[in-house]
């Protein structure tokens, strides 16, 4: 059906071709050919499959032919539209020769002054064409801002072996080798700070509306609670395998995590120092007599004590703190 | 009298905490004896601390004897079930206050049953 469009396009662009280049042939003086000549060159040269070289005739033809319009257009259309064109084709945009002709045949087939319409309709061509252009090599957004802040970063050989050795680290190591990696990141971002430089807004800054909204509901009730567990227990299917089941039972509790560790629960932050040298506990006692000598004895016994936290050992001291000063009277009669 | 039946029923039937298992938990014991059993040994848990001090006090050479007379009668004063020697352990299937092996908490004809069944994980019949 194109190729028949095609070429009813070419008889009409003929037939229409042939008032305008009547025209053309009085105002052109330049050494290009003819807007005729140019068009049988274009309908010669037409085939389905369109060599490289035969496109670019094509597009020479065409913008050759562009300016023998923009010359035609002058001098016969008024207004604010052909000026456009004219800017439009000053930028050297090769429209495609087949919708030149569409145009040209339908401006033939509108009862109207068909090299008005003919001008508009090649002027919404090119406009299209240009944003199409435009998009496609990404104008938009203008990326010479973009890339105005980057700079291309010159690694060191010594530098690349570094992080080679670092991803390798992260494979065979997986205690505390991950802060090399993470370092080289914080540098490479402190060097350039995020701050600085023009905005490009290629995002738009979400609301902080819903945020807001979030945090005046209180919290959680129990029935948000009760609803929580119910979708739990619901969506909670029964285990496939025996992996998933050993993994639930992990969740739960009743099966301890591998490789077992010894200090699961126990999480004493103290350093040795603060287990053995508990003397500085012993400053509410008396410093002399059979209760320090009973304290010091105590905080022998504590300070070999691998099984209390500092907090526990603290505590005992404490008691018997309590306990003498309660007894005082006691002791006084003795 | 009935009430008090109920009461006293109602607490033998022990619920266990909600917890997040789904799976069916059991929810009372296998009789009064193991309750009574559990509480001392939570009491036993709780007085621990209080009972080790005081002992401290009491087993000294160096404090004068009236401390640990007044230490002694602290102690005595502390409830009854605080005591850890009042602990007994039972079979945990069964209650079974005799034939009960450490290891594995069970009386030996539970033992036997689940080892014959091949439920005891690394035991297996004697035969040299």
């Amino acid at each position: 059906s194109t190729s028949s469009v095609l070429s009813t396009d070419k008889d009409k662009s003929a037939a229409s071709k042939d008032s305008t280049p009547e025209g053309v042939s009085k105002g052109q003086e330049d050494g290009a050919e003819t807007p005729k000549q140019q068009l049988l060159d274009i309908i010669g040269s037409m085939k389905v499959e369109v060599s490289y070289r035969k496109k670019l005739q094509q597009l020479k033809a065409s913008e050759s032919k562009k300016q023998a319009l923009k010359k035609l257009e002058g001098p016969d259309s008024e207004g604010s539209v052909p000026q456009g064109a004219t800017e439009d084709t000053q930028r050297g945009k090769a429209l495609n020769p087949e919708l030149v002709k569409a145009a040209s045949a339908v401006a033939s087939s509108l009862p109207r002054n068909k090299k008005q319409t003919e001008s508009e309709l090649l002027a919404q061509l090119r406009r299209h064409e240009e944003t199409t252009d435009k998009q496609k090599k990404g104008g938009t957004i203008n990326l010479r801002n973009v890339i105005s802040e980057m700079t291309v970063k010159r690694q060191t050989p010594a530098q690349r072996v570094a992080m080679l050795s670092g991803r390798l680290s992260l494979q065979v190591d997986e205690d505390g080798q991950r802060i090399r990696p993470e370092r080289s990141s914080a540098q490479s971002i402190d060097s350039r700070s995020l701050k600085v430089g023009k905005r490009l807004n290629i995002f738009t800054k979400a609301s902080r509306e819903p945020e807001h909204a979030l945090k005046t509901v209180s919290s959680p009730t129990i029935w948000d609670l009760e609803f929580a567990k119910e979708v739990a227990a619901v969506t909670a299917q029964p285990p496939r395998n025996g992996f998933e089941e050993m993994i639930q039972w992990t969740k739960e509790g009743i099966l301890w995590e591998y490789p077992i560790d010894n200090e699961v629960g126990m999480e004493d932050d103290a350093e040795f120092h603060e287990h053995i040298f508990l003397e500085k506990h012993l400053e509410g006692f008396p410093k002399e007599g059979p209760i320090r000598h009973f304290m010091e004895l105590v905080i022998c016994g504590l300070s070999k004590n691998p099984y209390l936290s500092v907090k526990q050992k603290v505590e005992h001291i404490e008691w018997f703190q309590k306990y003498f000063e309660e007894k005082k009277e006691l002791l006084q009669e003795i | 009298m009935a009430a008090g039946a109920l009461s006293w029923a109602l607490r033998a039937a022990r619920q266990v905490l909600p917890s997040p298992c789904p799976r069916q938990v059991r929810s009372y014991y296998v009789d009064w004896r193991m309750l009574r059993d559990v509480k001392r040994r939570k009491m036993a848990y709780e007085y621990a601390d209080e009972r080790l001090r005081i002992n401290a006090i009491r087993k000294n050479s160096i404090l004068p004897r009236e401390l640990q007379e007044a230490a002694d009668k602290e102690i005595a004063a502390l409830p009854r079930d605080s005591c850890p020697a009042r602990i007994h352990n039972r079979c945990v299937m069964t209650s079974r206050p005799r034939g009960v092996k450490r290891r594995w908490r069970l009386s030996r004809i539970v033992f036997r049953h689940f080892a014959d069944h091949a439920q005891m994980s690394g035991v297996q019949r004697a035969m040299w």
